[in-house]
């Protein structure tokens, strides 16, 4: 992909219509090798389905240009469309009221599977991805784990050569999100080339050989998980469970001498209060000094993750 | 590419069966026609024209049949959100479209047949056919016809959301203007014109002159040259309109 930019285009008002321009992408530039697991991570509205969509045919680019194996998606629609398949994350995207094996027959067709490897085929990804023996229900009985491993079905029918996967477990349970998380690892393992997309730290971190951190349509970012991690190996993190702190506290922390960051996430019932600061300045005490007041939980030090790297990654763009 | 249309026919028939609320519709809509015909004629008195009337009145279910099916199976394909899918299979997005038509004109076919057998059933509609090889070519033709032009239409409902409420407007301007509602006749000249161009037209022709008499091969044969151009048409239309959407970035939407 080279600077590759996309624009939505929306209108508000009858009489009056008025022209609003929403950047998606800003111009991202990347590569990603034969074989290669490549992860894009991102917060929510940062553009990764925007460039998978135009990887996969389905949008064209405001400017900018890519190629899908040598084939441009924009120009070259039918060439890039035979070659790669792709799996959206969540509930849609299958036909109920059909079981899945119908579902797969009429992929299967439409993706130009030969006939006589249809069956052969779509037994085996059955197998795959743990569907076998309840291939013949309605999907609309399915869990959602379930059409999930479909929709990877579904996407592996024609053997592609490039698999995307946006968001591919997003809103399953540990369980599920486990076990599509292992299929897509099988994948790996067997050569495919992968672009994944998701904003959970800890799949990007097992699944991906490379990454790139997306944000307000532009790349922040690029590396090996233990790159990315590296950025913050110089620093400790300080988790304080706290309940109710105000934008005034967190000003606070934040102008205290040694901390670099500071963000609060939401856990269960709990606010979690995430201090990043440089290895070796001892800032227990003061941060609670100034937390005085605010009724709190744990306390814990802690070395850094790659979430820690995403979350001052994404929050300095 | 055969593979993929019967493929995708039978998946909408399908799908469509396994929804009680199309299905009752299905039953219940050719009691309606069939009485729409008998009523709104008053023809009890003169079994031609009651039979003219019935054979009218099934076309026109069969057209709503192809226009709501078809408008309504692609909303479907959005809120299902697998319309993004099919446009990114490799076949021609024709060949995934022209089936869901098709499929609904087949139903239009049980349409037509169950509107005469229910007329003849209350009614007693007389089902003298005076050429039945041509009918029996005539019904296949006006399905093609008329799913063919339900592939024109459903080229506009890859672009607009609303493909439903589309569907639901275009069903009556094409029963006045194919002269099914009302003899044309009694309309400005210019209706006659649109009437020509549309597939409704010559499918009712067709089917009306190989029942009640004098020559239906021309109307068949008008009903093949017409399917023959929308399809054409419409593989066009929606190639240009499925570029649009890419640009618009509108496919996922709901």
């Amino acid at each position: 992909m080279n600077d590759l930019c996309r624009t939505y285009r929306t209108h508000v008002g009858i009489v009056r219509r008025r022209r609003t321009d929403v950047q998606a992408l800003g111009g991202i530039s990347f590569e990603v090798g034969r074989g290669e697991l490549f992860g894009l991570l991102g917060p929510n509205g940062a553009g990764k389905t925007t460039t998978i969509k135009i990887l996969t045919t389905l949008l064209l680019p405001s400017s900018g240009s890519a190629r899908v194996l040598g084939f441009d998606p924009a120009r070259e629609a039918g060439e890039v469309r035979r070659r790669v398949g792709h799996v959206f994350g969540g509930d849609r995207g299958l036909y109920d009221r059909l079981s899945a094996l119908d579902n797969l027959r009429y992929f299967a067709d439409l993706y130009r599977v030969p006939v006589r490897e249809k069956r052969a085929r779509i037994e085996s990804l059955l197998e795959l991805v743990g569907l076998k023996g309840r291939e013949r229900e309605r999907v609309e009985t399915y869990s959602r784990g379930m059409r999930q491993r479909l929709h990877i079905a579904r996407g592996l029918l024609h053997d592609p050569e490039v698999l995307f996967l946006d968001e591919p477990t997003i809103g399953l349970d540990p369980v599920g999100a486990r076990e599509v998380r292992e299929t897509i690892g099988g994948l790996r393992d067997q050569g495919k080339t992968i672009l994944l997309t998701t904003h959970y730290m800890y799949e990007a971190d097992e699944l991906c050989q490379r990454l790139a951190v997306i944000a307000g349509g532009v790349f922040v970012a690029t590396g090996t998980p233990a790159e990315l991690k590296a950025r913050v190996l110089d620093r400790t993190v300080i988790e304080i469970e706290a309940f109710g702190v105000s934008e005034a506290v967190l000003e606070r922390l934040r102008a205290l001498p040694g901390v670099i960051s500071v963000s609060t996430e939401q856990r269960d019932q709990a606010e979690v209060v995430l201090v990043q600061s440089s290895v070796g300045s001892e800032l227990t005490h003061a941060l609670l000094r100034e937390l005085e007041g605010t009724t709190l939980g744990k306390v814990i030090a802690r070395e850094p993750t790659l979430e820690d790297a995403y979350v001052e990654l994404v929050q300095t763009a | 590419m055969i593979r993929a249309f019967v493929s995708g026919m039978r998946i909408h028939v399908v799908q469509f069966s396994r929804n009680p609320f199309d299905l009752s519709g299905v039953f219940l809509w050719p009691i309606l026609y069939a009485s729409i015909a008998y009523y709104l004629l008053d023809a009890k008195n003169d079994p031609r024209l009651l039979l003219a009337a019935s054979l009218g009145a099934a076309v026109m279910l069969m057209w709503s049949l192809v226009v709501i099916g078809s408008s309504n199976a692609l909303e479907n394909q959005r809120w299902l959100g697998t319309l993004e899918l099919l446009v990114a299979a490799p076949v021609p997005f024709a060949v995934v479209i022209a089936p869901i038509c098709v499929a609904s004109g087949f139903v239009g076919g049980y349409g037509i047949a169950a509107t005469l057998a229910w007329g003849r059933l209350i009614y007693h509609v007389p089902l003298s056919i005076d050429h039945p090889v041509a009918f029996a070519v005539a019904l296949p033709a006006c399905i093609l016809a008329i799913g063919m032009l339900g592939l024109v239409m459903a080229s506009t409902f890859v672009l607009y959301r609303a493909a439903f409420s589309l569907g639901i407007a275009l069903q009556y301007p094409v029963w006045i203007a194919t002269g099914l509602l009302v003899p044309l006749s009694t309309l400005p000249a210019f209706v006659r014109w649109i009437g020509w161009f549309l597939g409704p037209y010559w499918g009712f022709r067709a089917i009306r002159e190989s029942a009640l008499g004098s020559a239906p091969w021309p109307d068949i044969g008008m009903c093949i040259a017409v399917s023959a151009a929308y399809f054409v048409v419409g593989t066009l239309c929606l190639r240009v309109f499925v570029r649009v959407a890419r640009a618009r970035g509108s496919l996922k939407l709901t």
